[in-house]
């Protein structure tokens, strides 16, 4: 009983941060646009979000410049492919690589110095019996991730402001001509998945392990967008995709710590299950009738008025 | 006063080959100033990262030596790119040619002759051309799309490193080291200027993009790639099928790939270590780009690449710059190149104020 509990309390702590970039990404591409930047989006975050906790030691002031971090990073990326009509996958690519490095090079000095991990949000008292931890052991950034699913899924689908953001992803000359913003409306998706990203980046020295280190993310940027691709572009199934993953993650944890009938298999097979996992998701939803039929119309285009 | 774009007639051929020149410049302008702002000596690091390595005469063998595998790579990928097929898991293919490789001087552990480098070089490009065969089956039979697949497997090759090193291939002498043995001198290439770090890999890359540039401008496979790149639309009416040029794309990305990762190993590394994959793959990517995804501009945009790798290294020591900053000056390079592009399709018109508001 003990054990399983253990186990929901790192799968929780392992999901979050997939769940919470993913979400931002769903949004970017249901406006049309696909950013792969967000690994390097989520490593300016980490690294923006362990500095703060590191001399303020607040870690909601943390959450809040790691998101104005990775907001910050995904503008390059929004004047690049927006204002410049570049190609958003070499441009993705290129911020994960300037997000690499410039977390590398911000985090030099940091190196092997420890923060403290984010508080539980409810008090110690709440979560004292085993059931009730299940549900209030947590952190801030858990519930938000929750909230936010559902905030979303309202946004875009009873919202008219989330009818716009999905018109200008599915037909953007149409949403053009009647005379909406595309190239105004995908910014603010944008900057929107990169402060999400962000977020979820301060999350990894927050609420996983709490120090820098280079490429702290481990490709989990990665994974967050390819859920975007499993879940049909939907909130829900985000939700469902991310806390799979996590469960894949935290069973390497257990093999790692020799946790017994895992070990039989060997811990590099464990370590790249996550990567594996995903490659297997992702032909599995190829295989559904419906999978490419869900993707917004315009995803990857440059948008260029034709008038 | 304002400024408007517009489309130009046929893409510009000045500003094709102006402005990865452009970007290379504005890095060093830019990058100067950032890193004086943030408290480091900026103007020195420039001069460190884009200067010495050029006006050092000891520094070019090292040029030489990192320029070889991305510009193999770089070759690979800028022939994938020009078809649309986006495979960026080049690291993991180079990773895996590397194991093939190291797996045949393994197996000939002690054995001497002529055929053993070039059976590791057979195996380390069978072994990246198996690797990249991965995305492209999935791609073709399924619609899979192959910057995630590709990817993802570039990261589970790295564990797969660690398996074999830790467990088959650990080296019986090396009292707890998770490497292998050190390769016997048939499985190690030779140096072609003595006294020098400069191996057989370095000729063969500027070999293989000297004949990749002849084969994508002189032959129809190379006007196949191009075509497909360009109007999918005109190549399908054409009878160029898309699925066997994804298929020729990546085999020849990831073969290019395997064969950088074997003439790795059994150069510079001459075992296989847990620091064998060194970002060659991601860098390429930027090679690609940098040398207009041209066989020719990539041998050029590589020896540039090789300059900030070997500055960077001299910027950490002499002006003890960390070694990331490196990677930041090359995303830079690729940010202003990609920002450039839009200069080739379009030119920059001066627009007066009552005209552009009666256009809206």
């Amino acid at each position: 009983m003990d054990l399983t509990l253990a186990i929901i309390v790192t799968v929780v702590g392992a999901s979050t941060p997939i769940l919470i970039a993913a979400l931002g990404e769903l949004v970017v591409e249901r406006s049309g646009v696909l950013n792969l930047g967000v690994e390097g989006m989520m490593l300016i975050g980490a690294i923006a979000g362990f500095v703060v906790q590191f001399h303020t030691g607040n870690p909601y002031l943390a959450l809040l410049c790691g998101a104005a971090a990775g907001m910050a990073s995904s503008l390059i990326f929004g004047f690049l492919t927006l204002s410049l009509s570049a190609n958003q996958t070499a441009t993705g690519l290129a911020l994960t690589i300037f997000g690499t490095g410039f977390s590398a090079l911000a985090g030099s000095s940091y190196s092997a110095r420890p923060v403290s991990l984010m508080e539980p949000l409810f008090p110690a008292e709440l979560a004292a019996h085993p059931v009730w931890k299940v549900l209030f052991s947590y952190s801030f950034p858990v519930y938000f991730s929750f909230i936010m699913v559902v905030v979303i899924w309202y946004f875009l689908h009873k919202t008219r402001a989330g009818l716009i953001l999905r018109a200008v992803g599915e037909n953007d000359q149409s949403a053009h001509s009647i005379g909406y913003s595309v190239i105004g409306v995908r910014y603010m998706a944008v900057m929107f998945g990169g402060a999400m990203a962000g977020l979820a980046g301060a999350c990894f020295p927050l609420l996983l392990t709490p120090q820098w280190a280079e490429r702290m993310t481990a490709g989990r940027g990665w994974i967050a967008v390819a859920l975007v691709v499993f879940a049909s572009w939907k909130p829900f199934r985000l939700l469902a995709g991310a806390y799979l993953f996590g469960l894949v993650m935290t069973m390497e944890l257990y093999a790692k710590a020799g946790g017994g009938v895992l070990s039989i298999i060997p811990s590099e097979l464990w370590a790249a299950l996550p990567y594996i996992a995903t490659i297997v998701v992702l032909v599995l939803i190829s295989l559904r009738r419906d999978a490419s039929t869900n993707a917004p119309a315009c995803l990857g285009k440059p948008f260029l008025p034709s008038n | 006063m304002q400024f408007r774009l517009e489309k130009r007639q046929e893409p510009s051929k000045f500003m094709a080959y102006a402005t990865p020149v452009a970007a290379v410049a504005l890095t060093m302008i830019i990058g100067a100033i950032i890193f004086s702002l943030i408290g480091y000596d900026g103007v020195g690091a420039v001069r460190e990262i884009f200067l010495t390595p050029l006006t050092n005469s000891y520094k070019w063998q090292d040029l030489g030596v990192k320029a070889a595998p991305l510009i193999i790579i770089g070759v690979g990928l800028s022939i994938a790119y020009r078809a649309n097929v986006w495979n960026i898991g080049a690291e993991g293919q180079y990773i895996v040619g590397g194991l093939c490789a190291t797996g045949i001087a393994l197996l000939t552990w002690g054995m001497t002759g002529w055929w053993i480098l070039p059976l590791m070089m057979l195996a380390g490009m069978a072994g990246g051309m198996a690797y990249a065969s991965i995305p492209a089956l999935l791609r073709t039979k399924l619609k899979v799309n192959e910057i995630l697949t590709s990817l993802m497997l570039t990261y589970a090759s790295v564990q797969l490193i660690y398996f074999l090193i830790r467990g088959p291939w650990k080296d019986p002498m090396g009292i707890g080291f998770p490497q292998t043995r050190l390769f016997s001198e048939a499985a190690r290439l030779p140096t072609i200027i003595p006294g020098t770090i400069v191996h057989l890999g370095v000729p063969i890359a500027v070999l293989v993009a000297i004949i990749a540039w002849f084969i994508m401008s002189k032959s129809v496979f190379g006007y196949r790639m191009r075509v497909v790149g360009a109007a999918p639309h005109a190549a399908r009416y054409g009878g160029f099928s898309e699925n066997k040029t994804i298929w020729l794309a990546m085999l020849v990305s990831g073969g290019l790939a395997g064969l950088a990762g074997m003439l790795e190993i059994a150069g510079p590394f001459q075992r296989m270590v847990p620091g064998f994959p060194t970002n060659y793959g991601f860098t390429a990517i930027i090679v690609a780009f940098l040398g207009r995804l041209n066989p020719l501009g990539v041998i050029v945009a590589g020896v540039v690449l090789a300059i900030t790798f070997v500055g960077g290294e001299v910027a950490q020591t002499t002006i003890g710059l960390p070694n990331a900053a490196t990677g930041i000056f090359q995303a830079m390079m690729l940010f202003f190149l990609l920002a450039g592009d839009i200069l080739i399709k379009y030119r920059v018109r001066r627009v007066m104020p009552q005209t552009s508001t009666e256009v809206a």
